[in-house]
Formats: structure tokens, C-alpha cells, sequence
């Protein structure tokens, strides 16, 4: 099992957001949590990521608990699409390679032809890499999130509302890319047309 | 005889030189120059600004520190203990990091009061050291003549900088915590992360001393020269001294707001590389 979640409670005051949530997460597999705004999908991806800590419950990667310390190592295992992608005012291309020059980046800064064929497959001109990032549509600066992502080449993938944005042509696509490849990848959705194509689905309830 | 180019212009200036026997001011004089404040304080009275109250009590403030700061000084300067002159800096470094903490929107906590204390403390004493003892070459160390005034004014420039720097870096990562966190989350470390912010903030910090750079002498006359020619020296001993001190403030302002920067980082953080939310106003 790659990644687990076992008996997570979390309130957000006084809020009760997860009671007594448990996942489980093999390698290669899609699985998908779907529900509906605001019961808590987006809060899961914090916790596992360590911004937010549960105040019970423990996760687990590689049947390693995740705490502070090892935090750090696992975050470099992870690639992570959050819903509303804003990441800076520079262009396009300096977006994409800002994080290959993380100490922690295994995989070389990606050359320009590698970017232009996943652009294709996500739909962008090419012409998109000298804009403002800034200045992009959100499902745009969507797109441009998951070919990051793509491009880090982790073993864990993360993706918020990966098709929240897209239209029915770029759903497609992006499920080709990601969903009939090796990757495991833990999604959160409630888009019909991408939660039917995960291998498994934890529907999550308000609480 | 006049020559034209640098050389000319020296010449002109010790040709120009008039007496330079200073006019003391009688505090019947100052008392007048008071006046002048009749002419604000009716226009602001006149589009109801609601600001009058506080120009009094600006104006107040202002004669009161600065008659204190003179008295203390002509101690300080008849004194000139280098003991003494440190202990005024330290009482400046400590006024100016609680007034920086304050003006950049951010908690009184210790996690920040102690860091910022310690950025702008080791920047005076590293300007101090190079400018007065290096450059100058003081005859004693920490001569109150040139110490407390080069220090005032190098402290004064850092505190509005520490402010402009301190409170985008901060603000700055709480409204794109997003941004933040997904570098986080694709394995940067904490310091990579933050490196936007930390370039924004320097830029945000730079941009107003380099501005006043490249005007200087063009747009307005500085206070510094314009006190010292005021005071008796030759325009060129004063501008040499203003070169000197716009160096000293522009090193002195990016090596606080640095190091503010960095020190604050190792306290305001928790282990999971989240910054302490209570440190926000609001």
C-alpha cells in the first residue's frame, strides 16, 4: 500500500470536517473521493500534505506514519494540483521551471520540446509560454498546474477538481494522459465524466 | 579663473563660499517659524479633513522628542563615552524594532520582536563599523559627533525599508499561501519556497532608496548636507559626507530588511513549515 489514511478526525473550530475517515491507496491506482463543496475534499489533500495537522488519525506512507520529521521526504515523493492555481505573476515558462530548480527536483529541468508536445496534449498553443501567467483563464492556469505535475514525474500525484475547468475536449485528453497510465493518483471530483474513469471511488459525506 | 568639468565645479563651489558663520537660531525665532502652521492647519480646517487634532498633537511630539533628543545629545557629545554612545544606539535599535514590528501590521510577539532586534542591531554595527571606523577612521571609537547622527540616520532609512519589507514578505505569503504550498508540496524546501517572496520583498524594500538615488541633488537637496551647510561646512565636505551617507543607508537598508528576514523565518515558522498565523493583525 503506498499511501493510507487511518481514522482521521479533523474540525475546523467548530466544524467537524472528517470523523473517523479511513482510506487505503495501492500504487498504480486511480482512486477518486467525491462529494459535494465543502465536505472536505480539499482539507484531506492539506492534512496529508502536513498544512494542517489532524487532531486524531495518523497517515501513512509506505507504512511510514507521516510527522514533522519525515514530512520533508515525502513531500518530494508528491506532486500536487490544488483547485484554484495561482502561483505567480511571471510567464508561463518561467512558472513551469521554477520548481525544477528545487534541490529536491530528481528529474532535469524539462527541454522546450517535451513542454510543447504535453501543451498539445492539454490543448494550449504554444504561443501561452511568454504570457503572464496571471493573466491566464483558470482553466488555463488548470492546465498549466497539471503539466507541472506531469512534468515532476512523482510517484504520488495529487489532483484537486483536476477537470473543474476543462471543456469536454481537454477531459478527454487529460484522462487519456493520466488515468490509462502506471502513475497513482489520489483525486478528489464530483465530475461525473472523471470520477467514472478512476479505478475506485470513496464517496465522502458532509458532516 | 574658472575651469569647466569636475575640477571646474569644485572651484566653483570654494568660489562661491560665503561666510560661513552660522546664524544661531533665538527660540523667539523658532517660536515664529511656528506660525507657518497656521497656513495647513487652515486648509485642512477649511475641507474638513478632520486632521487638525492631530497636527497639534503631531507638531507637539515632534518639538517635544526632538528638544529631548537635543538636550540628551549635548550630554552625549560633552560625554563622548563610547559606552555611552553604544547604550544610545542600543535605545535607538529598540525603538526602531518595536516601531517596525508596529508599522508593518504584525503582533508584538516574541518571535518576531527578538529577530528584528537582532537583524537591525547586527546591521547598524556592521555599517557602523565600516563606515566610521574604516572609512571616516574616527579618532575615538564611536565618536558621538559623527556616531549618533550617521546611526540616526542609516537607523531611521532602515526602519522604513525593515517596514515596506517586512510587511510584503509576510502579507504577501499569507495571500498567496497557495503558491507557497504547492512548492512545498512539489519537495522545495522551506527556504525555496519562500524565495518569491523573499525577492518581491527586497525589490518592494529597494525600489523607494534607489529612487531617492537617482534624484538626489536633482529633485531636492538631502537634510544631511543641507544641515551641515547650514552649520558652516564647504557644500563639498558636505556632499562627500551625503555620498558617504546614501551609501551607508542603501547597504544598511537591503542588509536589515536580509537579515530581518532571515532570523524572523526561524521563529515564526512551525515544524511543518506553516508560519504562525498569530502573528497577523486580523
Amino acid at each position: 500500500m503506498l499511501l493510507e489514511g487511518k481514522n482521521i478526525d479533523f474540525k475546523y473550530g467548530n466544524e467537524i470536517i472528517f470523523k473517523d475517515f479511513s482510506f487505503e491507496l495501492n500504487e498504480g491506482e486511480k482512486l477518486v473521493l467525491k462529494g459535494e463543496s465543502g465536505s472536505g475534499k480539499s482539507t484531506l489533500f492539506r492534512l496529508i500534505l502536513g498544512f494542517e495537522h489532524p487532531n486524531n488519525g495518523e497517515f501513512l506512507y509506505n507504512g511510514s506514519i507521516l510527522k514533522n520529521d519525515t514530512l520533508k521526504s515525502f513531500r518530494k515523493e508528491t506532486a500536487w494540483l490544488p483547485q484554484d492555481l495561482n502561483i505567480g505573476n511571471g510567464s508561463v515558462k518561467e512558472v513551469i521551471e521554477y520548481p525544477f530548480q528545487f534541490k529536491s527536483s530528481s528529474v532535469e529541468k524539462p527541454d522546450p520540446a517535451t513542454i510543447k508536445n504535453l501543451l498539445i496534449d492539454l490543448r494550449l498553443e504554444s504561443s501561452i509560454l511568454e504570457k503572464s501567467f496571471s493573466d491566464l483563464s483558470t482553466g488555463q492556469r488548470q492546465r498549466i498546474g497539471i503539466l507541472i505535475c506531469i512534468l515532476m514525474n512523482k510517484p504520488l500525484m495529487l489532483l484537486d477538481e483536476p477537470t473543474s475547468a476543462l471543456d469536454r475536449e481537454s477531459k478527454v485528453k487529460l484522462a487519456d494522459l493520466l488515468l490509462n497510465s502506471d502513475r497513482t493518483i489520489l483525486s478528489t471530483s464530483h465530475d461525473p465524466f472523471w470520477v467514472e474513469r478512476c479505478d475506485r471511488i470513496i464517496e465522502i459525506q458532509p458532516n | 579663473m574658472i575651469r569647466f568639468g569636475w575640477n571646474g565645479v569644485i572651484e566653483l563651489l570654494k568660489f562661491n563660499q560665503i561666510d560661513m558663520e552660522i546664524i544661531e537660531l533665538s527660540w523667539f525665532q523658532l517660536a515664529i517659524g511656528f506660525l507657518s502652521l497656521l497656513i495647513p492647519g487652515a486648509i485642512l480646517w477649511w475641507f474638513k479633513t478632520g486632521l487638525n487634532r492631530k497636527m497639534v498633537i503631531a507638531t507637539i511630539r515632534m518639538t517635544l522628542q526632538l528638544l529631548f533628543v537635543g538636550y540628551y545629545l549635548e550630554y552625549i557629545f560633552e560625554y563622548d563615552n563610547p559606552w555611552l554612545n553604544l547604550a544610545w544606539i542600543l535605545v535607538m535599535v529598540v525603538v526602531a524594532d518595536f516601531a517596525t514590528i508596529d508599522r508593518s501590521d504584525l503582533r508584538q510577539k516574541v518571535s518576531l520582536i527578538v529577530p528584528i532586534f537582532g537583524a537591525t542591531f547586527l546591521g547598524i554595527v556592521m555599517i557602523d563599523f565600516f563606515f566610521l571606523e574604516v572609512v571616516i577612521q574616527l579618532r575615538t571609537i564611536l565618536e558621538a559627533q559623527y556616531a549618533i547622527p550617521i546611526t540616526g540616520m542609516v537607523l531611521g532609512n532602515c526602519l522604513r525599508s525593515n517596514v515596506i519589507g517586512i510587511n510584503d514578505f509576510y502579507y504577501n505569503l499569507k495571500e498567496n499561501q497557495e503558491r507557497y504550498q504547492f512548492y512545498l508540496a512539489s519537495g522545495a524546501t522551506r527556504s525555496e519556497a519562500l524565495y518569491p517572496f523573499f525577492q518581491r520583498a527586497l525589490q518592494k524594500s529597494a525600489n523607494p532608496t534607489l529612487a531617492s538615488m537617482a534624484t538626489i541633488g536633482l529633485v531636492s537637496l538631502p537634510g544631511m548636507m543641507t544641515g551641515q551647510i547650514l552649520s558652516g561646512s564647504s557644500p563639498m565636505t558636505a556632499i562627500q559626507y551625503q555620498i558617504m551617507i546614501m551609501l551607508a543607508i542603501f547597504t544598511g537598508t537591503i542588509l536589515s530588511v536580509f537579515l530581518a528576514i532571515i532570523f524572523s523565518n526561524r521563529f515564526v515558522f512551525f515544524e511543518n513549515d506553516m508560519p504562525d498565523p498569530s502573528i497577523y493583525k486580523g
